[in-house]
């Protein structure tokens, strides 16, 4: 009964936690959203274009699903512990470790969206003449885009939730309250992952709500109609 | 029909024939050839279907001659100029091409869709508006206005494939290739659209490659018939009576089918047989059914043959035009079915 009615405290503690160290949290907010979100860009940059060229000539599928799976397989703490004995401890280490976790289904989401273009389409375009940068942006691209921007919305949800055991490599964030329970104690711990959840929410909304605007509009009638 | 008033030459004072010179496409890594020494020309302005079981090249041949597939060997020209003498994106801009499906960009209006070609073409706004406006009303989309804005997912399969033929003849282009363009339509909107592409054919005079694995639609459809068989060979290549009255081989026969016969009388009205035969009249006292004198022989033996009569009273609008004897249908005289089979080849 006690202990019980001692976690229940310790749960309901967690939002009082949150009220007396809002300019603390917001702190180590912004941290942990640098350590997420520049690695995010950076497997964007490099994700993108890279995906979207290997689906256009559909080739590599190979590389793109080889790089999806390794990337499952591989866990980030793991990663981490390993990029210590390279990079030491830090914020690079962790913004690396973040860029090998976001840059497989980026890459390979950029892949399928092009490399699964309908081909009876892209035959249609091929044989009106459309040379094949014309193909790429007036028929794959467009009706790819809601998928690339899945695959950078999973990423990103991925980073942002991840980014919390990168405090063990020392580069901050809000990993450091939730694995301080010493300094913050329980109530922290619970505060801090409760505000790494909803972070992660609001980072996979605000990818659902540009996904709604990049939906081509003939397509969105479709889906409206077949509902 | 005004088509000739943006387009300034008019096709038909072109030649725009289709000869494939001993074409031959032989897919890397596979033994025997998707086609195999293909000789055929299409007549400037002829609708030709090439038709066969799957596995017979005949999406190959069309593929080839905008060169989507690469030739192997031999050549196709195109009036006298041989299609690789043209660097391919120009090529296909001057050939018109519909597929199965009908191939409409899904994020793009009907009115973006049918303008892709003119656009590339750098046509300028005005003049694609009127070409737009004009291609819909031809494909009988109207009044123009409420179609331009629609997206394919908004309109039927059948008014999917009107818009898909009308962004083929956009840039007007001399000649058409149709990989089965009617394929995933419904039997009674595929004859509707058959009925109007066929018009539209006999408007405009594009020399038309189509392909389709329906043989009723080739005999329907065609001028020439050319039937492919397994291995890319050509097993025939001749007017659709010509086939159904002397297929070349057993191949082509079996292909035809077992109707071939009820095939064949489909392509003759009991109006040609009543002018192909001098005495017309039945007894009077004969109790027989009516058929409209535009009906085929086939719809009329199957109308005689319901009401168990020995023959059919010919009628148009109302007035009586003679009689046919169920001889006359199943046998009919032989300048009757000459008569169609001599129609469309070097008009």
């Amino acid at each position: 009964m006690d202990e019980s009615e001692g976690l229940m405290n310790e749960i309901f503690g967690a939002f009082p936690f949150i009220a007396a160290n809002f300019g603390m949290l917001m702190e180590k907010t912004s941290e942990h959203l640098i350590i997420s979100l520049v690695p995010l860009l950076a497997a964007i940059v490099i994700g993108v274009p890279v995906g979207i060229w290997l689906g256009h000539i559909h080739k590599g599928e190979f590389l793109a699903v080889s790089i999806t799976n390794i990337g499952r397989a591989l866990p980030s703490l793991a990663l981490i512990a390993i990029l210590i004995g390279f990079v030491g401890i830090g914020m690079l280490n962790a913004m690396i470790a973040l860029f090998l976790l976001a840059f497989p289904p980026i890459l390979s989401y950029a892949y399928q969206a092009v490399n699964s273009a309908d081909r009876d389409l892209t035959r249609a375009a091929r044989g009106m003449g459309m040379t094949p940068l014309q193909v790429l942006n007036k028929v794959e691209l467009p009706l790819g885009l809601p998928m690339i921007i899945s695959g950078i919305r999973t990423a990103a949800v991925l980073t942002v939730s991840s980014a919390t055991i990168a405090t063990i490599a020392g580069s901050g964030g809000l990993g450091d309250v939730i694995l301080n329970q010493v300094a913050y104690g329980i109530e922290g711990v619970l505060a801090g992952a409760v505000w790494v959840a909803i972070l992660a929410i609001l980072v996979d909304q605000v990818f659902a709500l540009l996904l709604r605007v990049a939906a081509p509009t003939g397509v969105k009638q479709l889906r409206a109609t077949t509902v | 029909m005004t088509l000739s008033s943006t387009a300034p030459k008019t096709t038909s004072t072109m030649n725009s024939s289709i000869v494939f010179d001993q074409v031959t496409k032989l897919y890397p890594g596979q033994a025997a050839p998707a086609l195999d020494s293909l000789d055929i020309e299409v007549k400037s302005g002829e609708l030709v279907c090439l038709v066969g079981p799957s596995g017979g090249g005949k999406t190959t041949a069309l593929q080839l001659v905008n060169r989507l597939v690469d030739l192997s060997s031999g050549d196709i020209r195109i009036g006298d100029r041989s299609i690789m003498d043209i660097p391919a994106i120009e090529l296909r801009r001057t050939i018109g091409y519909a597929i199965q499906q009908s191939g409409l960009f899904p994020h793009y209006t009907v009115a973006e869709n049918i303008a892709i070609v003119p656009t590339i073409l750098k046509w300028d706004k005005s003049r694609i508006t009127r070409r737009t406006a004009e291609l819909l009303e031809l494909v009988g989309l109207t009044p123009v206005d409420s179609w331009l804005g629609r997206y394919p997912s908004q309109l039927s399969g059948g008014q999917q494939q009107r818009v898909g033929i009308a962004r083929a003849l956009a840039a007007d282009p001399p000649v058409m290739l149709m990989d089965e363009p009617f394929g995933a339509l419904d039997p009674i909107t595929r004859m509707a659209v058959q009925d109007e592409f066929l018009e539209i054919h006999r408007a405009v005079g594009k020399t038309t490659l189509f392909v389709t694995h329906d043989i009723d639609e080739a005999i329907k459809m065609a001028d020439r018939i050319a039937i492919l068989k397994p291995g890319g060979k050509l097993a025939q290549y001749d007017t659709p009576a010509e086939v159904l009255t002397h297929p070349a081989d057993k191949f082509v026969a079996e292909f035809l089918g077992a109707e071939r016969g009820l095939k064949r009388l489909a392509l003759t009205t009991v109006a040609e047989v009543l002018l192909a035969k001098a005495d017309s009249e039945l007894p009077v006292e004969s109790d027989l059914p009516k058929v409209e004198a535009d009906v085929t022989l086939r719809e009329a033996l199957s109308v005689v043959s319901a009401a168990g009569a020995h023959g059919a009273r010919v009628m148009e609008r109302g007035s009586h035009l003679g009689d046919v004897t169920l001889h006359d249908l199943v046998d009919p005289p032989a300048n009757a079915v000459d008569a169609k089979s001599g129609e469309g080849i070097g008009s």
